[in-house]
């Protein structure tokens, strides 16, 4: 008797849960106007502002892309052996026809702090390019052809990117990432291959709609290193239809956004790495030969989210070729030529342009 | 008797455990406003869960159509024309144990998305809320402020 007493007793509140519908927004006959006199109880919080602007195309925590460039011409220039003055006649002028070049394309960002005041995100990412030649003309061989048909190039790589506010206009925002660039496999990896970049922008959040910064950044974007200023602007018109997403001379957009789950977005972007080669081949020739690969990626994009978080991005374009030589890397060393550097290139090889495609899927940050 | 006695220690115990524990939780409830200080929320309780509905907007008209905000960006279009103000966006939360409310979901207007969310109590007037996605890692942590009426 007095067990099912207490039972009666504990079941009592449950009984008396309203059901309450938690799907449902309904008008509420409520006096909004009270909410006017509220004030903080004790202080506000510190305001800070974000790293985002209204409708910008949304970040990436994890994506997962396919990339494919269509057929091109590949001519190399003569490889010579740093190790002798005698012309080796295996590695003269060669000419490769690239049916097409794919790869695939990974990275991760987990933002390991994120709240008002700072957001401190970490990263690693994967890309890879491989080459499908076709015939090739045996009498005019070349090392690097054969490198590239037989290995291909990749870049595995880990990032940071800081994001500080100083209040709700001020921002500072800093990116570094360490890349192993080369033809190499992954039982044959070393710090030959390491190759950094970094980035700090001082930036104004000007309102919700717009954000502008300026800095300096020291980057392999266009094949080999370089230090180079870098503007920021992340901007939506009052109609929030259309704006831009520029990090020049990185990349540029002009961004139309069709509704909060899809935007498209036409511009370019300028990509590239240095790699080193002759990991996995005993040519001397190709040792301490580091190929700068830049190029410019005209492109239309498009970015749709297909399910909650996770969104579809498609782009096509057409992929025109900034550099694709090589430097002979003194004493193994990387070395600084910049835009007026007189530095001669170990090769001066000529790539050609082509259509391209990628295709990603894509988890994106709240 | 001694029956009789260890019932009564027993209920009064159940009841007096409840109480604090229903006074803990109920710290949730009230007005705050989110660091950005864009709205203002009111969190109450239905049943035995806690949810929030905007009540004030800093801006509450919206600068295209010049008319009272809706929530434009749900993605069930049946729904883009209910009022922001009054909109519940804090849903289904259950206070887990001391200064912290769990399993509950936080909707941002402004993309339209919901998020899972926990709530978390610093001081009686602080709440640090982080919305994230799947797992905690993948989430932004925000700092509330409680508000009250002006005294006079």
């Amino acid at each position: 008797m007095v067990s099912k007493f207490i039972f009666l007793l504990l079941a009592l509140p449950m009984l008396c849960i309203a059901q309450v519908d938690t799907t449902k927004n309904q008008p509420i006959d409520e006096d909004f106007s009270q909410y006017d006199s509220y004030n903080y109880v004790d202080q506000a919080a510190k305001r800070y502002c974000t790293s985002k602007v209204l409708d910008l195309s949304p970040q990436k925590l994890i994506s997962i892309g396919y990339d494919f460039q269509g057929g091109y011409d590949l001519t190399t220039d003569t490889l010579f052996n740093p190790n002798s003055t005698q012309y080796e006649s295996k590695n003269g002028p060669g000419f490769g026809s690239i049916q097409f070049s794919h790869g695939l394309r990974l990275a991760v960002n987990i933002p390991v702090i994120s709240n008002t005041a700072i957001i401190v995100q970490m990263g690693a990412n994967y890309a890879e390019q491989r080459y499908k030649f076709n015939a090739l003309n045996t009498s005019a061989p070349n090392d690097l052809i054969t490198t590239l048909k037989e290995n291909g190039l990749r870049t595995t790589g880990l990032n940071t990117l800081i994001f500080k506010p100083f209040n709700e206009k001020h921002f500072l925002l800093f990116q570094a990432s360490a890349d192993l660039s080369g033809d190499y496999g992954f039982n044959s990896i070393n710090l030959k291959y390491l190759r950094s970049a970094v980035a700090a922008i001082w930036g104004w959040k000007k309102n919700d709609r717009k954000m502008i910064g300026f800095g300096l950044s020291r980057t392999y974007r266009v094949g080999e290193m370089n230090y180079i200023p870098v503007f920021l602007l992340n901007y939506t018109a009052p109609n929030r239809k259309n704006g831009c997403e520029i990090l020049f001379p990185a990349r540029a957009h002009y961004r139309r956004t069709f509704s909060a789950r899809s935007l498209a977005l036409f511009g370019y972007e300028l990509e590239g790495q240095s790699y080193h080669l002759g990991s996995r081949s005993s040519s001397p020739a190709l040792q301490d030969l580091e190929l700068r690969r830049g190029e410019l990626r005209i492109r239309a994009v498009y970015e749709r989210s297909i399910s909650s978080f996770l969104w579809l991005s498609a782009q096509a374009g057409f992929r025109y070729n900034y550099s694709f030589d090589a430097d002979r890397l003194p004493n193994g060393k990387e070395f600084f030529r910049g835009f007026f550097g007189t530095q001669p290139y170990a090769m001066q090889n000529t790539l050609g342009n082509t259509f391209y495609f990628l295709l990603g899927i894509n988890l994106v940050s709240p | 008797m001694k029956n009789r006695i260890n019932l009564i220690l027993l209920l009064t115990l159940l009841f007096t455990s409840s109480f604090a524990f229903a006074q803990q939780a109920d710290d949730l409830i009230g007005v705050w406003e989110p660091s950005n200080g864009k709205v203002r929320v009111k969190i109450e309780k239905l049943g035995t869960k806690y949810f929030g509905r905007i009540v004030w907007l800093k801006a509450p008209i919206d600068s295209v159509t010049n008319k009272p905000k809706v929530d434009k960006n749900n993605p069930d279009e049946a729904l883009r024309n209910v009022p922001i103000k009054g909109f519940r966006l804090l849903k289904d939360f259950s206070f887990k144990s001391e200064g912290e409310w769990t399993e509950g979901t936080i909707y941002d207007p402004e993309n339209g998305s919901t998020y899972s969310c926990t709530i978390k109590m610093k001081n009686k007037n602080t709440l640090d809320i982080r919305g994230y996605i799947g797992i905690s890692a993948f989430g932004r942590t925000d700092v509330w402020k409680r508000l009250e009426i002006k005294k006079q």
